[in-house]
């Protein structure tokens, strides 16, 4: 007893294996049950874990600085969709619009306007209040967050094409520096 | 992410990012109990509070892909958040939280966060964290790994 009284538990924890025998040993085992314990996981608590991850996902997305050009915005669509509808086009009656038009977001051959947006946000306040907090702004962050980076990402595409049609009239020196 | 000054019961908003190789010259077994230049070649991170440099928790995990698991290899509070008269609390969940979000985000509903706590502090990762026992290791997975996150991050 007196041992356990000395015992600060949460000062740390050293989880090292010391063997690659200790390792698979231990990783068999706890594979194993973990096998077990899966079967008893409810479906509703897998899609709860796909959205956290997908939350998580969008949120590590906005965090990026790299630029790359890629659909980032209507890929998440899909997959909030996919995670919680068996038909994509139960989810388009949900919110008012058709079958086709969001096949045309997702495939990126319409931008969603504002009213599909506020929808969106709208729909996944509603889905989430049972899974984990959501700021409802995050799919407006993604969806600019990807223009930005597509902008970026296709600079030199466009700089050029462009800057023969940008002057700057006003002498420069009235803003720089005395 | 919070933690809460004993003291005053304020909480205060915190970030968890990877330690820098500047860092490690300032994390000293006296403050930190384990020799965290050994860990150099994992992934590390530092819990701090925003807008402070002071380190307040240390963690070094061990991403396992083929296993779905995110292995915690070492954790530490810093000298001043151990036991009763600790300064902050909650920085332990807040890195063990950290790295069920590791674990989520890798992979969702076959997540799991492991670690190998000494068998006289089992009980309490067990009864605070939820954990489950398979001989010494004890892991998190779906669903208590969900209510975890939703314990401690409310970002």
């Amino acid at each position: 007893m007196t041992k356990d009284k000395n015992i600060a538990p949460e000062f740390g924890v050293d989880s090292r294996y010391t063997s690659k025998k200790e390792y698979q040993s231990e990783a068999t085992a706890l594979m194993e049950a973990r096998l077990q314990r899966m079967k008893g996981v409810s479906k509703d608590d897998i899609i709860r874990a796909k959205l956290l991850q997908l939350k998580l996902q969008m949120q590590e997305f906005i965090k990026q600085t790299t630029h790359q050009k890629k659909h980032y915005f209507s890929e998440f669509l899909q997959q909030y969709i996919d995670s919680i509808y068996s038909k994509r086009a139960v989810f388009a009656k949900d919110i008012g619009i058709t079958p086709v038009q969001l096949s045309q977001i997702i495939n990126n051959h319409r931008a969603p306007q504002d009213d599909f947006m506020l929808k969106l946000m709208i729909h996944s306040e509603m889905i989430y209040k049972n899974v984990c907090t959501f700021q409802k702004e995050l799919w407006y962050q993604v969806y600019f967050h990807e223009k930005l980076c597509n902008t970026m990402a296709t600079q030199q595409e466009w700089q050029s094409k462009l800057e023969k049609d940008v002057v700057v009239s006003e002498p420069i020196l009235k803003y720089g520096k005395k | 992410m919070i933690i809460i000054e004993k003291a005053t019961g304020n909480s205060h908003p915190i970030e968890i990012v990877p330690v820098e190789i500047t860092d490690y010259k300032h994390l000293t077994k006296k403050r930190y109990f384990f020799h965290w230049k050994d860990e150099k070649k994992f992934e590390v991170y530092k819990l701090r509070i925003i807008n402070s440099t002071d380190i307040l928790g240390l963690i070094s995990l061990e991403r396992i892909p083929n296993e779905w698991r995110v292995h915690i290899r070492l954790l530490t509070v810093s000298v001043e958040n151990k036991g009763t008269h600790k300064t902050f609390d909650n920085i332990a969940g807040n890195l063990i939280t950290f790295a069920a979000k590791i674990a989520i985000l890798e992979y969702a509903e076959m997540a799991c966060v492991s670690l190998r706590p000494k068998t006289e502090i089992a009980k309490h990762y067990i009864e605070k964290y939820q954990m489950t026992a398979t001989g010494i290791t004890l892991s998190i997975e779906m669903p208590e790994i969900l209510h975890l996150i939703n314990r401690f991050d409310h970002d």
